[in-house]
């Protein structure tokens, strides 16, 4: 089977368009970052508290920023994520003014229990108040313990069972539910009359301090800068001078491309989506690779023809190899986005606009570019080394 | 058959065999990192200061000591900088045996002589020693006091190698993280010291019989709100005895039966304490954890060796503070940098929500390929699928952490393996349209795409490379999948590919299904 007989599209008729786009893409990007909102940094890389939180109710944005208003933090970053209304990612930043440098994760770790505090519903608080723990926050040892004047021999079993139950479907909602796990009966009751359901649970608590959050940022420039490096050196490697400063503009190009998209979108910039946008190059720069061999070879067999239609002709190809290699990892990608979960959702999302971002550029950016220098400096045509 | 297929056979089953027995039993053999299992990160910063600092003030007393029994003259010894001793208004004829005295019992010092002081600087290499001393031993503490506590496979370990000020643990499992933390941070600095002054409400008040300043001898020391005790205290600033001198503790009662704490003292620390206190009767007797007090009982005879830490103890607090003193202070103060606590259901989550992205894109791929290029596609999924298989291995192998970025990593890879094949696959397809035989064709092929294959998973492994230099905990994981998915892409999509090729393609074919 075969996707197109032999395609004959003139890509290179649309260089200029492709060129006006790519900037107007950057230049909205670097706009955006320098006069608009800039970038908005993780606490990888910012530091402060990134808490996710489940409740047993569904509940929105407003009602989560409008609890945390009453302690002062309205301006929290809250964002839903999982399904249903019920689960929730809040980012906490302390003012600068507030607390010095070596106080401050421990300023950082109070904040995140006021937090929780703050949106634990009224019932909770009167539980509290009447000296119950909360079954849902409770950790095994402590549970086993509890248990243990009720069903001495199956206090640390149950504990475990119970455990198991949180971990498996996440906040238990009703007594019933430990029912059916066939405790005894006194087990039941001592939980009952000790301890009572809280409303919402902490499903993991990130805190970075300003000398981590330092070091992170500037492991993560270094990532960035010696694999571009690295990149460099072995494009200098590999190619003669024009088919070098092509690929190192196109590199450049899926850098600044994907973040300017990326800052458009309300997502951070934390070191998975470092990741993804290292990988991005790397793939980009695949691409263009692969094209660049078929250019040479090609230079051998159509001596007679001029250097666009060899650019042409290499391009369409290689198209479908081009289309189906990204469209698999296209797809890949969008298994990891729809289906990955929230933790990884941003890496994914980057990866996602990467890939199509790296197609794009091989083809209307790399080639062209080759092009261009030529004309201007009329060297000689072969891609190089080998 | 010919002859080069057998060995070729023999080396892919080999190697096959080898995956499977490395990985199975799944469960056992992979290891999954904290983000996957739940658990708790810290990244902590011992301030390696304070133990420069404490060497320097015990060298200040040590440097009085001897200035005294030699009846030199001097009219101060201090330490303005936590590496510099000052020894001030010493008689200039007496210059010389003071440098004497100091290159001789003080080595570990460079001495520097003025008309009517002296400057002593703590050499490079003794801080250094110190420093690197406080990181060992505050490791070793942390683990003595994590295994005691009953962490499976805690990891603890210096970050940035020797001369690193940082340790990073890893408990996974945990679901308790504040009773951990406290328990790793609590330098339990343990010191009974005799009470001069107080309890009062605040300083003022306290120091108001001393016109408002410390005297030499004492220190300030608060009472710690958690315990019952309350104010401030005037303590002598050198304590009887510490938690050095301890011989044994224990979990025990008080005479109301609270939680309490019982010691016992070894035969030197019991001598200081039974004199301290058969000479101070009716006065208190601070006990003194961290800088802050935690009960000032009265002294009401002479005591031996042997007592109890009263304090409003929880039988948890209680059962913490015998495990900290039991494993030994810390040698300088701990700072949490960064706390990562991952929940048990997020991570269960996670596994579930990495498992079915996997699935799902597996599956795509496979439709893609086999509805693409039919039965050279199986040729491919095959590859993939042992290509994943050797990930795997190489994970178990290596005791590698599999991370959920280290999911993605294996995702990505079954997207981009394949694309070895598809330039074989597009490059035979060519071939054959130029009218060569099936055979040439695919070992033309193979040839020809071989550069581009090359060449396309060297940059994204130059990339992975400084990712994994660079990165932290669940970045390394992606990394590491990424790099070993790569380069055993180069083993299934070149060799073992076209080993299926040479299995399944004969040369009397008329047609060939790619």
């Amino acid at each position: 089977m075969q996707l197109f007989k032999t395609p004959h599209i003139n890509f290179m008729k649309y260089k200029y368009v492709a060129l006006a786009f790519s900037a107007v893409v950057i230049l909205a990007g670097i706009l955006n970052l320098t006069v608009g909102q800039g970038f908005k940094l993780g606490v990888d890389f910012r530091g402060g508290t990134l808490l996710r939180v489940a409740f047993a109710r569904p509940t929105s944005v407003g009602d989560v920023r409008q609890a945390l208003g009453k302690i002062g933090l309205g301006d929290a970053s809250i964002q839903e994520i999982g399904k249903g209304g019920r689960e929730f990612q809040i980012r906490t930043q302390l003012p600068k003014a507030e607390g010095e440098a070596d106080k401050e994760l421990e300023a950082h770790e109070i904040m995140a229990s006021r937090v929780i505090e703050a949106l634990a519903s009224e019932e909770d608080k009167l539980d509290i108040g009447r000296g119950l723990k909360d079954l849902n926050a409770l950790d095994e040892t402590s549970l086993s313990f509890l248990l243990e004047p009720a069903v001495p021999e199956d206090a640390a079993a149950y504990a475990r069972e119970i455990a198991e139950l949180r971990k498996n479907q996440g906040l238990i909602l009703d007594f019933g539910e430990i029912e059916k796990l066939g405790l005894k009966a006194e087990a039941v009751a001592k939980l009952r009359e000790k301890t009572y359901l809280g409303s919402l649970s902490p499903l993991s608590r990130e805190t970075v301090g300003p000398q981590v959050g330092a070091d992170l940022r500037k492991k993560a420039t270094l990532a960035t800068v010696w694999a571009l490096v690295g990149m460099l050196v072995y494009i200098a490697l590999r190619f003669k001078i024009a088919y070098g400063v092509s690929a190192i503009l196109t590199l450049t190009h899926d850098v600044l491309f994907t973040l300017a998209v990326f800052s458009f979108t309300s997502r951070e910039l934390n070191l998975p989506v470092v990741a993804a946008i290292l990988t991005i190059v790397g793939f980009s720069i695949n691409d263009t690779i692969v094209i660049f061999d078929r250019v040479r070879d090609n230079l051998k067999v159509m001596r007679r023809s001029p250097f666009e239609d060899i650019l042409n002709a290499s391009l369409n190809q290689m198209l479908s190899r081009s289309i189906i290699t990204s469209g698999t990892v296209f797809l890949t990608v969008l298994a990891l986005f729809l289906f990955g979960g929230q933790v990884i959702n941003d890496f994914a999302f980057t990866m996602l606009v990467g890939v199509l971002e790296g197609s794009y550029s091989t083809i209307y950016l790399s080639c062209p570019v080759v092009l261009f220098w030529q004309r201007i400096f009329k060297t000689q045509k072969s891609p190089g080394k080998k | 058959m010919k002859k080069g297929l057998r060995w070729k056979i023999v080396l892919t089953a080999a190697i096959l065999i080898l995956a499977v027995v490395l990985s199975l039993p799944l469960g056992e053999k992979i290891h999954l990192g904290l983000d996957l299992k739940g658990g708790i990160h810290l990244v902590m910063q011992v301030v390696t200061d304070d133990a420069v600092n404490i060497e320097t003030s015990q060298e200040v007393l040590r440097l009085q000591e001897q200035l005294k029994k030699k009846d030199f003259a001097f009219t101060s010894v201090t330490n303005p900088k936590i590496d510099e001793i000052l020894i001030q208004g010493l008689n200039p004829d007496q210059e010389g045996k003071v440098k004497d005295l100091l290159d001789e019992s003080f080595r570990e010092w460079d001495a520097s002589m003025g008309a009517d002081r002296a400057t002593l600087k703590m050499t490079a290499q003794v801080n250094q020693y110190l420093r690197e001393q406080a990181v060992n031993q505050a490791v070793e503490t942390i683990r003595n006091r994590v295994d005691q506590f009953g962490v499976a496979e805690p990891t603890i370990q210096r970050q940035g190698g020797i001369g690193g000020e940082r340790i990073i643990v890893e408990l996974p499992g945990v679901d308790n993280p504040d009773r951990v933390k406290n328990i790793i941070k609590t330098t339990a600095l343990l010191e009974w010291s005799l009470v001069i002054a107080g309890p009062s409400p605040d300083e003022a008040t306290l120091l108001a019989a001393y016109g408002g300043q410390v005297p030499e001898d004492g220190r300030v020391a608060k009472a710690d709100p958690k315990r019952r005790s309350e104010g401030v205290f005037l303590v002598k600033k050198v304590p009887t005895v510490t938690g050095k001198d301890l011989r044994v503790v224990r979990r025990s009662v008080d005479e109301w039966n609270n939680p309490a704490v019982a010691f016992s003292l070894n035969p030197d620390g019991a001598r200081r304490f039974e004199t301290a206190t058969g000479e101070n009767i009716n006065k208190l007797m601070a006990i003194i954890l961290d800088g802050k007090v935690q009960s000032a009982p009265n002294i009401e005879s002479r005591i031996q060796g042997d007592g109890i830490i009263q304090g409003n103890f929880t039988v948890d607090e209680a059962e913490d503070l015998v495990l900290i003193l039991k494993s030994g202070a810390l040698p300088a103060t701990i700072k949490y940098l960064e706390e990562r606590t991952i929940g048990p259901s997020l991570g269960a989550d996670s596994i579930r929500a990495g498992l079915l992205a996997s699935a799902v894109a597996l599956a795509l791929v496979v439709v893609f390929m086999i509805f693409y290029y039919r039965l050279a596609g199986l040729n491919a999924i095959s590859a993939l699928v042992l290509n994943v298989v050797l990930i795997v291995a190489c994970l178990a192998y290596f005791k590698a952490n599999l991370t959920l970025p280290g999911i993605a990593g294996i995702i990505l890879t079954i997207g981009m393996a394949v694309d070895a094949n598809v330039l074989i696959f597009e490059r035979i397809k060519e071939e054959l349209a130029l009218g060569k035989s099936i055979l040439a064709s695919i070992a033309m092929g193979f040839k020809r795409a071989f550069s581009a294959i090359f060449d396309s998973n060297v940059t994204t492994i130059i990339s992975a490379v400084f990712l994994f230099q660079f990165g932290t905990g669940p970045i390394k994981g992606y990394a590491v999948t990424l790099v070993v998915g790569l380069v055993a892409n180069m083993f299934t999509a070149v060799f073992v590919s076209r080993l299926i090729f040479d299995l399944t393609v004969s040369g009397k074919s008329r047609t060939m299904s790619i």
